[in-house]
């Protein structure tokens, strides 16, 4: 496992503060998810409406991780800021480009995607860090890069942050995918990864 | 076991194993290398799949033609 420094804005100062990404999500972090994450999302989904609830609500990353762990294609990270996890990921790398121009090329696919509950506005205000779901997609084009794959990423977005992917992080949309839940899919080339690096 | 702690093997191939690797490696913008550990994950997926037993199947997306692709 590799630890790696990055940063975080702290919201309540606005100033950057140093935290860890690391190349796996460990049994430590599973244990940290489960008592400090599904605490905070089941206070806020308490007495919710299905419908207002975020989609991530419900995912068990313990249950995943028992998944994907046996297999080589998966890739899991995880950010730790001020001993707290502050987001999660999990990629794979088996799926095709869609985009005609590296149609039929390797990608890095982001199968999961999330920060922690109070690192988003509309769970908490203020949040308490901004910035990881932008390493979290700086982390899956390095692997791309790693694996050889250019940078080339793709991933299907959860609804209320199409405009994260696409005018943030320079994602082309490719339209509703109707055997993901309908979410929009976005695709990032070799050339958008660079340009997002650069930023 | 470290992910990051590389270990080295020689590959031996034919000349047309070569040449199938090689083009692969072209279609798909990939290194010989990364061909090769692109079809180790893939041999993986497929088999944890036949072993749970479900099938690897391909649809043609004009015809809707299912055929099925077997793994020894």
């Amino acid at each position: 496992m590799t630890e790696s420094k990055v940063y975080l804005r702290k919201v309540a100062i606005n100033q950057l503060v140093e935290a860890s990404l690391f190349d796996e999500i460990t049994d430590e972090h599973l244990l940290i998810w489960k008592t400090t994450w599904v605490p905070a999302m089941e206070a806020y989904c308490k007495g919710r409406a299905d419908a207002e609830k975020p989609d991530d609500s419900q995912w068990n990353w313990k249950w995943k991780a028992d998944k994907w762990r046996p297999f080589l294609k998966y890739h899991s990270f995880s950010i730790v800021c001020e001993k707290e996890l502050q987001g999660l990921m999990l990629a794979s790398d088996l799926k095709s480009a869609r985009i005609q121009a590296q149609f039929g090329k390797p990608i890095v696919y982001v199968e999961l995607l999330a920060s922690a509950p109070w690192n988003r506005s509309k769970i908490q205000k203020p949040k308490r860090f901004g910035g990881v779901g932008t390493i979290m997609l700086a982390a899956a084009i390095q692997l791309s890069l790693d694996l050889g794959f250019k940078g080339r990423i793709g991933l299907h977005s959860l609804p209320g942050a199409e405009s994260f992917y696409q005018d943030d992080c320079g994602m082309t949309p490719l339209g509703n995918d109707a055997a993901y839940g309908n979410w929009i899919y976005f695709e990032m080339t070799e050339k958008q990864a660079d340009e997002f690096r650069q930023k | 076991m470290d992910d990051n702690e590389k270990r080295t093997m020689t590959l031996n191939l034919t000349p047309r194993e070569m040449a199938v690797l090689e083009d692969l490696a072209a279609k798909k913008d990939l290194s010989k290398t990364g061909v090769m550990r692109l079809a180790l994950r893939l041999l993986q997926a497929a088999d944890a799949k036949i072993r749970a037993g479900q099938k690897l199947m391909f649809e043609d997306e004009k015809t809707k033609e299912k055929g099925e692709l077997v793994i020894i």
